[in-house]
């Protein structure tokens, strides 16, 4: 087929130098070493006037003398073996060997046979042959040569049929034939033949022609090549291509019903807001189309590759479309919606707007839901350009006036792909509009009614989904506002990462972000003189992210924390009135986790300041008590050992005093001898106790003078305190390892301190009250490994002197020994 | 009326099911299973199985094929979700056999059970697919977050999903774990759904990033210091359905057949009578029939509504 004729010109090749052989009985015979060319020339037969190619190689050493002279004709193959070799059998038998002296020379010489296939000879081929990398054996592979390919014929039937399969199944095992092959498919009428022999085939029911037709389809598909599937997928082949995909010789006797399926979809596209585009509509057509190959037709068929490649090309497109979406005015059409003085009458009734205001928050969505797996600067981009629209115009109605559930879970899910990609997104983009405000530059359209509302002040968002939280009916909107909580709320949130929101133990070396130590602030400080300075400091430093998170976090806790938390907050100490017993099991749960979670993740002083003043930790306990549902019961307690873990003396000192750990006792008592996850529960928190106690158990001087030096540690404290009060209760429980390692423990110390005299009594439960450095100890979890140095006292490098005594007084008081080598070293200290 | 043999029939025949119902389902199983132990305590006969995978059609073959919930006890050594195209439904099915008849199910945690895991593995983009929403997702994680850890037959034979772990030398140590919360990256919890049997001296370093590999020494050790003589464990796929190590110490046993519908492997399942006596019986996948067999993708509406 690319043979023209009689416009053939090809250039005779440079010569190149090479040794011609030829096999005489069975051994390669030299011939000679000349250089070669490939030219063409008429042959020597009379009456021919035609061009022929020749390979010809001349003595080096006498040129005129012809060393060999073949010609490229009929079906020979030439093999190119290796870099340097090639060898044929001319058609008179004889076997033809050219080694060049360079790979280029080869390479020169192999082109030449590749012009004539294409040119003059089409019947002629070349392969290369490779040992492969172990050494035995080869590869061979196509260079060029005759491809046979599947009949053109409008007039199809079950022989042409069968034989196109064999033929597409054979070629799809060469890069060439293959390559050779779409080019046929691509450029000829091919999909079109087969698709006009489909519906002549149910016509006249010729099952085997149908199912033949079915596998011609899907080898097609197995050549992996992007333009055919979109060819396969455009508007005026896609009805035929699925109908053909409908007959499986898997299941030769029944029939799928694709087009059936693909029709129930609506004959177009459900469109909110009309898209003009066309370009825009094809893209969206032909992605929808492949999603519907992928996951509905091909689905058992597709390997990894297909695979691979619909979801790239998907992805592509998907990619064009968010592109699109963001330069055309659809989007700003789509948020007019929404605008409450607007009027739409000329566009249509007024009483279609809600069904309208709905199809928009499903639209947008399925936008957000196909970005996601877009390039994350692509996303931010398409992300900011939402958030500029505003999307908040949206999921305000959404949320305010919208009472259709399902409809309301989709707008949740949108925040949440967006904040999940990036929580200082919206921040950054309402903090770069009030910059253009500020700064006097034109404002954009629609954004009038957002003045007055800036950047990290604006807790809007969160207020919204606190109060969703708190009062919608729907448990599955309230798992899903949690979450978008729990993200917004959480200091590395930013990086996209940790979106788990359970109950999960506080994690060492993260945690509480300390981003405002440096500030020097005093603990006392009030939240308006916080909020004060931090507005100086947000003034000062403009933009940087950390200074807005100070701001945000700051605002959060004097504005959201008091509506978020108010069911568990506790005024002047009394209990909140009924709020506890009115809510729903759910949405209590959520909030002690959340309790949780501010204590182990936010900045400590914040979170404790907030917590403590509140009384949350009141409210916890109560929940502990037997009037609860048990998974609130046991959240509550796991709240309390979250808080244990962080080894805070001021929340130790709060939880000891008020006896916030009484319910838990309370709950052992109920579950004593069951073997049940309540019981379990409460094993992980002694054992947590436990550990933490032994890991401070020091053996100490030499082996005939060795004692044990019993520090006191938050955990030890609160050991006494529980075997104190608790402690005949905690006897029975001695089946319990840890219980029993405690009052073993205890006993333990109680001997020794027996024995030794004590030189001062320890005075108050607050011994070490050093307040900034709580966050170095890292309490940890019984699992992990022992680590000597994770409870030790105190980072001694804190300035003041006289916070340097009182440690050094305090660590004497704690060591409770009379010994006068330890007295030395902590004088020293 | 809540109608659970109802939702078994729909669930059997792999139709869909409401929102509301996945939810109340997973409120009624989280209570059942919150009265359960770490280790739950188990009699026999009792037949043992491994992963499922959400192969539905084949969950409902190794009922067939050993017994039935009606006749015997189950113990289902965990990963029902993710790879198969019916995750939700093998799932729930079990929920549902395991309130009907709470003594003669136990189900056991596997790696797969967990937010991270699904979200990767094709239970999470099953549930979207499906519902359009992520929430009958998140129902079903919550009860995950309560499923024992192992279970124990008659004092002899241990189940658990993945293996042993350094941080659990005796059976009753486990009971301290507070096991309701996601998968740990590390300890006790982590280790017993994630661990493998290898040829190996000593606790080793898992290709797999999380978990230990242990050998038959640990085996042996674990075995006489709880006074066991089995591990019955999953977690691995098998192309015999089954495999016996370590001196019979410790048996993989594997549920689903044809994994990912094309690895080719026949599935097994342990049974252990009250001598104490082991039989497998091995079954083969269910062949595609249309709209029944196990590959065909249930085809709820796709995505992109609004794009057509």
């Amino acid at each position: 087929m690319y043979n023209g004729g009689d416009e053939i010109f090809i250039g005779d090749t440079t010569p190149k130098r090479v040794k011609a052989y030829v096999l005489e009985n069975n051994e390669w015979r030299d011939t000679g070493t000349g250089f070669c060319v490939g030219r063409l020339e008429k042959s020597d037969v009379e009456n021919d006037d035609a061009l022929h190619a020749f390979l010809v190689v001349n003595n080096e050493d006498a040129p005129e003398e012809v060393l060999l002279k073949s010609r490229l004709e009929g079906n020979i193959e030439y093999q190119r073996q290796e870099e340097t070799l090639i060898v044929w059998k001319d058609l008179t038998g004889h076997d033809i060997a050219l080694s060049f002296e360079e790979s280029v020379g080869c390479d020169v010489l192999c082109e030449f046979v590749v012009q004539v296939q294409r040119k003059l000879e089409p019947n002629i081929s070349l392969v290369a042959v490779k040992s492969t990398d172990n050494g035995v054996g080869s590869v061979h592979e196509i260079i060029t040569g005759p491809v046979t390919l599947p009949s053109r014929d409008w007039k199809q039937d079950e022989t042409s049929l069968l034989e196109a399969l064999r033929i597409l199944n054979e070629n799809v095992a060469f890069d060439f034939l293959k390559n050779e092959t779409i080019e046929f498919v691509l450029r000829t009428n091919y999909l079109d033949i087969l698709i006009k022999h489909f519906y002549e085939s149910e016509r006249q029911r010729l099952p085997r022609d149908l199912l033949l037709l079915g596998s011609i389809v899907k080898t097609l598909i197995l050549y992996n090549q992007r333009d055919i599937l979109e060819q396969m997928v455009a508007d005026d082949r896609i009805m035929g291509i699925v109908g053909i995909l409908e007959y499986d010789t898997e299941f030769p006797t029944s029939k799928a019903n694709h087009r059936e399926c693909l029709d129930s979809y609506g004959p177009g596209f459900k469109e909110v807001i009309p898209i003009d585009n066309t370009d825009l509509k094809a893209i969206i057509k032909k992605c929808f189309r492949l999603q519907f190959l992928k996951d509905v037709v091909l689905v058992r068929f597709l390997d990894d590759h297909n695979f691979n490649l619909i979801v790239d090309i998907i992805l592509d497109l998907e990619t064009c479309i968010v592109d699109f979406l963001q330069v055309d005015p659809f989007l700003d059409k789509l948020m007019e919606l929404y605008d409450d003085d607007k009027k739409f009458k000329d566009e249509f009734p007024e009483n279609e707007l809600p069904e309208k205001r709905k199809g928009g928050i499903k639209l947008l969505h399925q936008c957000v839901q196909m970005s996601k797996g877009l390039d994350p600067i692509d996303k931010s981009k398409f992300y900011k350009t939402l958030v500029r629209k505003p999307l908040f115009k949206v999921l305000d109605y959404a949320f305010r006036v919208e009472t259709d559930d399902s409809v309301r879970i989709l707008a949740t899910d949108t925040i949440i792909t967006i904040i999940e990609h990036d929580i200082l997104l919206i921040h950054s983009v309402q903090h770069e509009k009030k910059h253009h405000e500020a700064s006097g530059i034109q404002k954009q359209q629609g954004q009038s009614s957002e003045d007055g509302k800036p950047t990290a002040k604006d807790m809007s968002l969160l207020l919204i989904l606190s109060t969703i939280l708190l009062t919608d009916k729907s448990p599955g909107l309230k798992e899903q506002v949690a979450q978008a909580l729990n993200t917004l709320l959480h200091p590395e949130g930013c990086f996209g990462t940790e979106s788990d929101f359970d109950d999960s133990p506080p994690r060492n070396g993260r945690g509480s972000t300390d981003f405002i130590s440096d500030f020097n602030y005093d603990l006392q400080m009030t939240p308006e003189e916080m909020e004060g300075n931090v507005g100086y400091l947000n003034g000062a430093s403009g933009t940087s992210p950390d200074l807005l998170m100070v701001e945000y976090f700051s605002n959060f806790y004097s504005q959201v924390a008091p509506i978020l938390f108010a069911p568990l907050i506790r005024k002047n100490g009394n209990p909140p009135a009924n709020e506890l017993q009115g809510r729903d099991n759910s949405s209590l749960i959520h909030l002690v986790k959340f309790v949780s979670f501010t204590c182990t993740e936010h900045d400590r002083r914040l979170s404790r300041q907030f917590v403590l003043e509140h009384g949350l930790l009141d409210s916890v306990s109560e929940l502990i008590g037997p009037s609860h549902s048990l998974q609130l019961r046991l959240t509550a307690v796991r709240c309390l050992k979250n808080i244990m873990c962080l080894d805070d003396d001021y929340y130790y000192r709060y939880m000891i005093s008020k006896e916030l750990f009484k319910p838990i006792l309370g709950l052992l008592e109920e579950n004593l001898y069951e073997d049940n996850l309540a019981n379990s529960c409460i094993q992980d928190f002694f054992k947590i106790i436990a550990s933490n106690c032994l890991n401070v158990r020091e053996e100490v001087g030499l082996s005939a003078y060795s004692y044990i030096v019993f520090k006191t540690t938050n955990f030890t404290l609160l050991k006494t305190h529980l075997i104190e009060k608790y402690g005949s209760l905690l006897e029975k429980t001695r089946y319990i390892k840890f219980v029993d390692d405690l009052l073993r423990y205890h006993e333990e110390q109680t001997i020794s301190e027996e024995n030794f005299i004590r030189i001062k009594p320890r005075s108050g439960s607050m011994g070490a009250g050093d307040p900034t450095d709580e966050d170095n100890k890292s309490a940890k979890r019984p699992h992990s490994e022992l680590d000597p140095h994770g409870l030790q006292d105190s980072d001694p490098s804190m300035g003041e002197r006289s916070v340097t005594f009182k440690r050094a007084l305090d660590k004497f008081n704690r060591v409770d020994s009379s010994s006068s080598a330890i007295f030395g070293e902590i004088l020293r200290e | 009326m809540f109608d659970l043999d109802r939702i078994i029939s729909l669930l059997r025949q792999g139709r869909h099911i409401a929102e509301e119902t996945v939810y109340t389902l997973c409120l009624l199983s989280q209570e059942l299973l919150m009265n359960e132990s770490n280790v739950t305590h188990v009699n026999t006969p009792v037949t043992i199985c491994g992963d499922i995978h959400g192969q539905l059609h084949d969950l409902l073959t190794l009922f067939e094929k050993s017994g039935g919930i009606e006749k015997s006890r189950y113990i289902f050594l965990g990963d029902f979700v993710d790879r198969g195209f019916y995750s939700l439904e093998s799932f729930l099915l079990l929920l549902c056999y395991k309130l009907r008849y709470p003594d003669r199910i136990t189900l056991i945690r596997g790696n797969h059970e967990t937010r991270q895991i699904t979200k990767v593995y094709g239970f999470y983009d099953e549930i979207m697919r499906k519902y359009g929403n992520s929430n009958v997702w998140r129902y079903c994680c919550e009860v995950f977050d309560y499923l024992s850890l192992g279970a124990i037959v008659n004092q002899s034979v241990f189940c658990v999903h993945g293996g042993l772990s350094p941080d659990v030398m005796t059976i009753d140590e486990i009971r301290s774990v507070d096991r309701k919360q996601e998968v740990p990256h590390e300890g006790a919890m982590c280790d017993l759904l994630w661990s493998d049997p290898d040829d190996v001296d000593t606790w080793s370093l898992s290709p797999r990033g999380a978990g230990f590999l242990f050998g038959g020494q640990q085996v042996q050790e674990f075995l006489s210091r709880n006074g066991v003589d089995l591990i019955a464990r999953a977690h691995q796929l098998v192309m015999e359905g089954y495999k016996e190590m370590f001196d019979n110490g410790l048996v993989t046993v594997w549920s689903a057949p044809n994994y990912c519908y094309r690895c080719g492997n026949v599935a097994a399942v342990l049974r252990i009578d009250d001598d104490l006596s082991r039989s497998y019986t091995i079954f083969e996948a269910v062949q595609p029939q249309n709209d029944v067999g196990n590959t065909i993708l249930p085809t709820r509406k796709p995505q992109m509504d609004y794009f057509l």
